[in-house]
């Protein structure tokens, strides 16, 4: 019984530590092989730009160009559909296509859709927080709120995907990760 | 091997000179029993130490912890995962040490198991954060509850268990406030069920001890929590009726079960359900509680409505299923009927609001009036049947509960409705009397007694 019990927990400890790292792992390969794609961040509201620990992160490219490819026009809200990405002029990604039906490749990522805006559903990406540490939560705020207004878009964050896993990289502010632009502008 | 009551020890100390005096017990047989418990109650006593010993690494781990998270920023993400499992690998090596080596003691694997399923969690959220992954905490909370729970199961641990009871309640609040109408709200039966075993178990193996009594209560409170968000989800006009159901199946469970004679004490779970009877008594008093309005945009429909119906209608099952048990068994089991019968009660007054006219189901009504005409007359006859057998109990706490029972009802009626001020002050001056002629005749029969 002690032994059966023992076998047990064994099993269990393997699961509990190969949960976070099966995460680790998959993320590590992601960020390490994944095609970079850059999302421009969209005009905030300054009282829910940051929840705690965490900045809301709302993108341009949620809402898709006219010329979008949508397989079913009649794609309701809170629907998982797949996104084929593409890049604009300027090297940010934009919605190509979207699709019920599963689709494959380093461009292609999993959204929740919204309700329709002109021609296609708006989505919402599933890599909408981005985690700072407590230290750099209220400057990380200020930086990122002045950087994503309505006269001022500088914000943007870089996503690593690979083969539908999508793992948000790094926060850009004025060009620089937010890291060493929070360095390079220490609060007053 | 069952906790030593402590107080029932010391009761058997002080009577053991008398024991000898008498020549029932031979003194060396006095000085085995001493002794007996001596060593059972210092093992006891370790608990605390180790407590200590796990609180305070428990908490030089998370200073550690902060101090590292000072300069996390600075740290590659390979070695911020690697310091956020450590403390997770170390308290599972602890584990199997426990399980091996320290598997007789309580206090051991209540400890181990507290600390795994802390570093469980501080793994998953710092790992979250490292990689920037998303999801609500609702689904954090889930996944850390599903992977806690064979914790509690083979370490057998109390702590534990209450831990997760907590955890699957902010599970549901979370859900809850995530988003309106979600049918994943009813996995928190799933979840609560998942920790019911444990509970028989712990009842089969030291029903007498505080640590069942407490988790009793606690599942008492998540299923009276959960029932609340399953009848708001479902929205089928059955929160009343689940609501007397689950309490008087608590109430019933507790006199049947934990059976006390009738001037002592009522087991806590007798007391909370017999509470919970008499603030469901009063909340149905009310006619806008009869008013059924019918189903919104809000409330479920199909699979996931009729999954809400039935959970809702199982305690008032289970309430009249054990009426009936104790009925069939012709068992002396002392309880209230007036509280058992609380769920027909409320069946009845359902019934006839449901007569009303659709149209005016939702709003007052002859039928809305009725039933609560049924409740206010139930309330009363709930107050006046627990003074009566206060009175035979010669318990003054019974008699003021009936007496605040029907106070509670006093008060309701005249804030809502049209009654006249001198009326009200009349009311009021009578119920007032009879709080004071009841407990002066408690408090001089008593004195008689003694």
């Amino acid at each position: 019984m002690k032994t059966l019990r023992l076998a047990i927990f064994i099993v269990v400890a393997l699961v509990h530590v190969s949960v976070p790292a099966s995460v680790m792992w998959n993320r590590e390969r992601t960020l390490r092989h994944g095609r970079v794609w850059k999302f421009r961040t969209a005009p905030v509201d300054p009282v829910d730009a940051i929840r705690g620990r965490y900045i809301a992160l709302r993108f341009a490219a949620e809402i898709a160009p006219p010329q979008v490819e949508v397989s079913d026009r009649s794609i309701k809200p809170d629907t998982l559909v797949y996104v084929s990405l593409k890049e604009d002029a300027d090297g940010f990604a934009q919605i190509d296509q979207i699709s019920e039906t599963v689709l494959r490749g380093d461009n292609i990522v999993t959204a929740e859709t919204g309700y329709w805006a002109q021609n296609a559903p708006r989505v919402h990406f599933p890599f909408d927080r981005y985690w700072v540490t407590e230290k750099n939560a209220a400057a990380a705020e200020r930086a990122y709120i002045e950087n994503s207004r309505e006269q001022k878009q500088n914000a943007y964050v870089t996503v690593r995907v690979r083969d539908g896993d999508a793992t948000l990289e790094q926060l850009y502010i004025d060009g620089q990760p937010l890291p060493e632009y929070l360095r390079a502008h220490p609060p007053k | 091997m069952a906790r030593v009551n402590r107080r029932a020890v010391r009761w058997l100390r002080g009577e053991l000179p008398d024991l000898v005096a008498s020549g029932t017990v031979t003194p060396e047989a006095a000085d085995a029993i001493r002794r007996h418990y001596d060593s059972r109650e210092s093992s006891q006593a370790n608990f605390g130490f180790v407590l200590l010993a796990i609180v305070g690494s428990v908490l030089i781990g998370a200073g550690v912890i902060l101090l590292i998270a000072h300069n996390w920023d600075e740290l590659s993400r390979p070695l911020r995962s690697t310091i956020a499992l450590a403390p997770l690998i170390g308290a599972e090596v602890l584990g199997v040490f426990v399980l091996l080596r320290r598997d007789e003691s309580p206090s051991w694997r209540e400890s181990v198991a507290i600390c795994i399923v802390a570093t469980l969690g501080t793994a998953i959220s710092l790992i979250s954060q490292t990689y920037q992954i998303q999801g609500s905490f609702a689904d954090f909370m889930c996944l850390w509850m599903l992977l806690s729970l064979p914790i509690v199961y083979l370490f057998r641990t109390t702590v534990g268990a209450v831990a997760y009871v907590i955890g699957t309640v902010t599970w549901l609040f979370a859900k809850a406030g995530w988003r309106f109408n979600d049918p994943a709200e009813l996995c928190f039966w799933l979840l609560l069920l998942a920790i019911v075993p444990y509970y028989i178990l712990l009842l089969r193996r030291d029903r007498a001890s505080a640590a069942p009594t407490f988790l009793s209560i606690l599942l008492v409170a998540a299923t009276a929590i959960g029932l609340g968000c399953t009848a708001e989800l479902t929205r089928a006009n059955l929160g009343g009726v689940a609501y007397a159901g689950l309490f008087t199946s608590i109430y019933l469970c507790g006199m049947r079960f934990f059976p006390r004679g009738e001037g002592q004490r009522l087991h806590p779970l007798s007391l909370v359900g017999g509470l919970g009877i008499g603030v469901t008594a009063i909340v149905l008093s009310f006619e806008w509680m009869w008013h059924l309005p019918i189903a919104s945009m809000w409330s479920m429909h199909g699979a996931p409505q009729a999954i809400g119906i039935a959970v809702e209608l199982f305690f008032p099952a289970v309430a009249v299923a054990l009426l009936a048990w104790i009925y069939g068994k012709r068992q002396k089991t002392a309880f209230s009927i007036a509280a058992a019968i609380m769920p027909l009660v409320a069946g009845l007054a359902l019934l006839i609001a449901n007569l009303a006219p659709p149209e005016t189901r939702g709003d007052d009504s002859a039928y809305s009036m009725a039933a609560a005409i049924i409740f206010n007359v139930y309330a009363l006859a709930l107050g006046i049947e627990l003074i009566a057998r206060s009175v035979r109990a010669n318990s003054v706490a019974r008699a003021n509960f009936g007496l605040l029972i029907i106070a509670a009802l006093a008060m309701c009626r005249f804030f809502d409705s049209d009654l006249g001020f001198v009326t009200r002050g009349l009311g009021f001056i009578i119920v007032g009397v009879g709080f004071l002629v009841a407990n002066v005749i408690f408090f001089k029969k008593r004195k008689g007694a003694a």
